[in-house]
């Protein structure tokens, strides 16, 4: 420690990179993203925004200032100490979970899902909200005890993580269950939770999953979208249809991109969603494989960030980064599987990069918490 | 050891983060070769799966055939209008939001910017009429015949006007505005029955509503051509495939003379005129000018009439409500051909006929004229109630119109009806039947749509019982009502009393009624059309024609389709002497005297005129004036032109249709004048039709300054569609009228 306090003087830069408070890389490779998405965002939508009269630019303005908005929200859960985490997470939990029955009370529906809670001037998806809730609830249940997790406390952490999965199932969003799924793997993960507990969970997930096709929990355009997933080709004119214009707009986007606004599926329309869920399909087809190599890579940036926290960080901080990554990385993969056909099409945003309030401020609480725990790093081993 | 623990534990810590990373890092590794494979090295890359969803098919409108009449002159011709279209996408697409285009096109068409904006929009809650009613995709008209001007402003400046755009598309025009209007007929836009009815018909088609237009609508609208233009995802087109040339439509050439029929409608008007100076109603009048030895019309004036222009491109609702406007007196009904009117003594033609016929009267026998007749107790008197002293013959019954001597027979003939009846035999009903065999009674079967085309009605002891089945319980509730909404007490008490022995007696047909129906009233109605068949009949020799209009339909490099010729519906079981004799009664020849001739004292004509006036009654209104007559008439057949007159409310035959028809006779012959019809007589042979070129098969080589050309005008419409809409119609914008 000494050392490194005589070093310091002699090599301020580096020392200013490694021990910064602030994880630059971070904050800046989602913010590349997030304002990546502005563009794609505005291009997917000017036109029809045009031709029914309206601004054409409300899209990307609302999408800024989400942005801003998102900023705000990463700025002050920043702030946070991670002593307070202990604290902060059951609150967050349970605040998430009232959400998430609000939207089942009151909620409207949007493309047959209860999702959304209308407020003046903006919608709520509280689902967004209770990834963030239960990651924070998850590792401050597995931070109270040093060594490897019991049986008592996998059994609580299932059922901490069954209850907002019902509810959500309830909606029904099978993109955020599966989300809550990988969230609750990572955090089990992080928690070196026994393998054969991680076997067992995976094996009954599988077993769960092909229960729910038979038993017929999941609705018939789930179905359908399953069907569309494992037969392409088949029915592109219905369950398809959106994946399959999707998949034209990124092939034909080749190395470099028809240029941006120049996409003739994103100018012609045909991609339903295409702001949202389908936000990918503009970055292929406009900015080619170049500029969508470029968002993931901006998102590998983002993820090795957060990992690289979540190895320095105490059990509690590893534990809710560890859930961050879980929940990104598996968002991220489904989003642009389903973009690229390798995945099956659930309705899940692409973080910081689609259209969306509630997905975009969840992002940034999480990075925000993400940014308390690499402050509180550098503390503790700068201090 | 405790250290070694510690290391051990983050080594397991920093374990578990690294299986994440791998699983993290491979997944996006994953992701970046799918997408290198699916953007760059896959060589079958999915495509909009169906090429042909991005081919249209833009109609290619067919020419309407043009309708000449019978020297080839232009009865409805076609014009090209240069419409004015907005494509709402493009406009509002700008960067104020279509602010300054929608103004400068407003200024331009007179027209607030915020209504355009209106105009445009699709229908819809937040923006009720005036709105857009077609697809969201399709250029809105805003103007459909905008004038050159307009035009110029725009063509001059279009990038000033991004979205606006103008289209060339024909439309019928009428060079004569209201001549011959009710049987020309108009167009409209085709309609959802029409093309249940034809499903070849497209919906940007128009299709003849009335008149000649509808009766011929299929020769005249010609075969629609298509092209095939290939768009992109935004609807514009990038290129034109095969090209289906339309086939226009035949020309129509008319018998109808429009020198004769611009007389007649002028005569017509003059005698409207004349009659409301000396006091009369005079609301409406017919004129019917046919050849009796073809069968072919040559005239048929109706008043009132309209103006056909203003069912070009498509009537506005303003024009429509006036023309159906009680004021306006229906002016689409044809008088001529579906008026029905009481004929009064133009009828003694058929009475004559058949009492001769029937063996009644024989030709040289003779009857009294007495002032007044006791007819079945009631007392029917003479016009003015005018005896004439002596036994007449039937030629001077018809010429002095002596009513009391037709009835005489009629009361024979209906006395010896009944009396078979009670021997339970049937009637003769002599009076009847000649009627029917003049074609009273019955639609004439001329060239027009059914629908337009008046029967008439005969009493008889049949239709007698029919109506009363049909009618009773309202006469006897009318009878016990007592008509208590009519203000005036005098027709209160005659409706209440009619009511009443309708109510009891309906059904029967008694003695006066046959007197009635023998001096052409009662019941009996005719319209002008059908007294000039008949009048046909009665100097041709006894054919009874159904009469055309149309004559020829022409190909488009001027061959005959195909002629129209009337047919004949059969011959009258008059005999010839009987013709003959009746014919040279009402001949104005002199030798005789002629009620009707006064009316042409002083002609150098009057001695090729042959005719009988009318003169009948009509409850509650003052007389209806008739005068049936032919020319030339130096022998019974020799006649080329029967001409009917009609003025409904204005006094007698001789004083209202008579001069009248003098009138056109003296155009015909050129009385002080040259004579309107060359040679004075009717056309036989067709016009010369130049052939004219079809603008996609063959260069134009018709000469532009022959009158007699059908000259279709070659409209961008049919030779290049500009496309500027994936649409595969275009509708039109104003309302479609099918009255």
């Amino acid at each position: 420690m000494s050392v490194l306090l005589i070093d310091r003087p002699l090599t301020p830069l580096r020392t200013r990179i490694v021990r910064s408070r602030i994880d630059w890389l971070l904050a800046l490779s989602a913010l590349l993203l997030g304002l990546i998405g502005a563009l794609l965002v505005w291009s997917a939508t000017r036109s029809s925004l045009a031709s029914d009269g309206g601004n054409p630019q409300s899209y990307l303005f609302r999408h800024l200032a989400n942005l801003v908005l998102a900023t705000l929200v990463w700025a002050g859960a920043a702030q946070l100490p991670v002593r307070l985490m202990r604290f902060a997470g059951p609150v967050l939990y349970v605040v998430s979970m009232l959400g998430l029955i609000a939207v089942l009370l009151v909620g409207t529906t949007v493309n047959g899902a209860h999702s959304w809670i209308e407020l003046p001037g903006f919608d709520v998806q509280p689902a967004e909200f209770a990834k963030v809730g239960l990651i924070t609830g998850l590792a401050v249940l597995f931070s109270g005890r040093s060594d490897r997790p019991r049986t008592p406390a996998v059994l609580i952490a299932l059922g901490l993580a069954a209850f907002p999965l019902g509810l959500i199932m309830l909606q029904p969003d099978l993109g955020s269950a599966l989300v809550v799924c990988a969230a609750l793997l990572g955090v089990l993960i992080a928690a070196d939770v026994q393998a054969r507990w991680m076997i067992g969970l995976v094996l009954a997930a599988i077993v769960g999953a092909i229960v729910a096709v038979k038993v017929g929990v999941l609705a018939d355009y789930q179905l359908e979208r399953f069907e569309a997933f494992t037969q392409p080709g088949r029915d592109i004119q219905g369950a398809a249809y959106n994946v399959h214009q999707a998949q034209i707009a990124i092939a034909n986007g080749g190395l470099t991109g028809a240029g941006l606004f120049q996409g003739p599926q994103t100018r012609g329309e045909f991609v339903p969603e295409q702001q949202t869920d389908f936000i990918f399909s503009v970055a292929g087809e406009e900015l080619g494989f170049l500029g969508a190599a470029l968002i993931i890579g901006l998102f590998g940036v983002l993820l090795v960030r957060a990992l690289r926290i979540a190895r320095d960080a105490d059990r509690i901080g590893r534990l809710v980064a560890a859930g961050v990554v879980s929940w990104f990385g598996f968002q991220i993969f489904e989003n642009i599987g389903m973009n690229l056909g390798i995945m099956p099409v659930t309705g899940l945003p692409l973080p910081f990069v689609s259209y969306g309030g509630s997905s975009m401020l969840a992002g940034g609480l999480a990075l925000g918490l993400l940014q308390a725990i690499h402050a509180s790093n550098v503390g503790r081993t700068g201090g | 050891m405790a250290e070694g623990l510690t290391s051990l534990r983050g080594a397991g810590r920093s374990g578990r983060i690294t299986v994440l990373r791998v699983l993290i890092v491979s997944l996006l590794v994953t992701l970046v070769f799918r997408l290198y494979y699916v953007q760059v090295l896959d060589t079958d890359k999915p495509t909009q799966s169906a090429l042909d969803r991005y081919t249209a098919s833009i109609v290619v409108p067919a020419m309407r055939g043009e309708v000449l009449d019978s020297t080839g002159k232009v009865l409805i011709g076609n014009r090209v209008t240069q419409m004015i279209t907005v494509d709402r996408s493009a406009v509002v697409a700008q960067k104020d939001g279509g602010t300054a285009v929608l103004s400068a096109l407003g200024a331009l068409l007179g027209r607030a910017p915020d209504v355009l904006l209106h105009e445009i929009t699709p229908c819809g809650a937040e923006n009720p009429a005036p709105c857009w009613t077609g697809q969201p995709y399709q250029p809105v008209p805003v103007e459909a015949d905008a004038d050159a001007a307009t035009v110029l402003a725009i063509s001059e400046r279009t990038e000033q006007f991004p979205g606006v755009a103008i289209t060339a598309q024909s439309v019928r025009d009428y060079p004569n505005g209201s001549l011959a209007a009710q049987e020309m007929g108009y167009v409209a836009a085709v309609g959802a029955d029409d093309v249940k009815a034809n499903p070849k018909l497209d919906d940007a088609d128009t299709i003849g509503a009335s008149g000649l237009e509808q009766q011929y609508d299929a020769s005249l609208r010609g075969t629609n051509g298509s092209q095939d233009v290939v768009l992109d995802p935004r609807g514009d087109v990038t290129a034109y495939g095969p090209l289906t040339p339309a086939a226009a439509g035949s020309t129509l050439v008319t018998s109808i003379d429009s020198g004769v029929q611009k007389l007649a409608e002028s005569a017509l008007a003059k005698q409207l005129a004349a009659s409301r100076a000396k006091g009369f109603a005079a609301p409406s009048g017919s004129v019917v000018v046919m050849n009796p030895q073809t069968g072919r019309v040559i005239a048929l004036a109706s008043y009132p009439t309209f103006d056909l222009s203003v069912f070009s491109g498509g009537i506005s609702n303003a024009d429509y409500a006036s023309l159906i406007s009680p004021a306006a007196n229906d002016p689409l009904l044809s008088r001529a051909v579906a008026g029905q009117y009481a004929p009064g003594s133009t009828w003694k033609l058929v009475s004559g006929s058949s009492d001769v016929m029937n063996g009644l009267v024989p030709l040289d026998g003779t009857a009294a004229c007495p002032g007044s007749l006791n007819v079945g107790g009631i007392t029917k008197t003479n016009f003015d109630s005018v005896a004439y002293a002596g036994a007449l013959t039937l030629q001077k019954a018809l010429a002095v119109s002596c009513d009391t001597w037709f009835y005489k027979f009629a009361m024979q003939e209906y006395a010896a009806d009944q009396a078979r009846i009670d021997d339970g035999e049937k009637p003769n009903e002599y009076l009847q039947s000649m009627a029917k065999a003049f074609g009273f009674a019955s639609i004439p079967g001329i060239d027009l749509p059914q629908g337009e085309q008046a029967a008439g009605s005969i009493a008889g002891r049949e239709s007698r019982q029919t109506n009363w089945d049909a009618n009773k319980d309202q006469y006897c509730a009318d009878a016990a009502g007592g008509y208590a909404d009519e203000p005036d007490p005098a027709r209160r008490r005659y409706l209440t009393t009619l009511a009443a022995e309708n109510c009891t007696d309906g059904w029967r047909y008694r003695m006066p009624d046959n007197a009635d129906l023998s001096i052409g009233q009662g019941e009996t109605t005719v319209s002008p059309l059908q007294l000039a068949i008949a009048y046909s009949a009665l100097v041709n020799g006894g054919t009874l024609w159904s009469p055309t209009i149309g004559w020829a339909e022409i190909a488009a490099d001027g061959s005959v389709q195909k002629t129209i010729d009337p047919v004949a519906r059969g011959k009258v079981p008059v005999s010839q002497e009987v013709l003959d004799y009746i014919a040279n009664s009402l001949h104005f020849q002199g030798g005789h005297e002629v009620s009707g001739a006064i009316a042409f004292d002083g002609s150098p004509i009057k001695t090729m005129i042959g005719g009988k006036t009318g003169t009948a009654e009509v409850y509650g209104k003052q007389d209806t004036s008739w005068f049936a007559s032919w020319a030339p008439a130096d022998t019974p057949t020799s006649a080329k032109f029967v001409v009917v007159g009609m003025v409904e409310q204005a006094g007698t035959g001789s004083s209202a249709a008579a001069p009248m028809v003098r009138a056109i006779y003296e155009g015909i012959y050129g009385v002080g004048q040259d004579p309107v019809l060359a040679g004075s007589v009717p056309a036989t042979t067709l016009p010369v039709i130049i052939p004219t070129a079809v603008p996609s098969t063959s260069p134009s080589t018709a000469p532009t300054d022959a009158p007699q050309t059908p000259a279709p005008q070659t409209t961008p419409d049919a030779t290049a569609p500009t496309a500027a809409a994936p649409s595969t119609s275009r509708r039109r914008r104003r309302r479609r009228v099918r009255p």
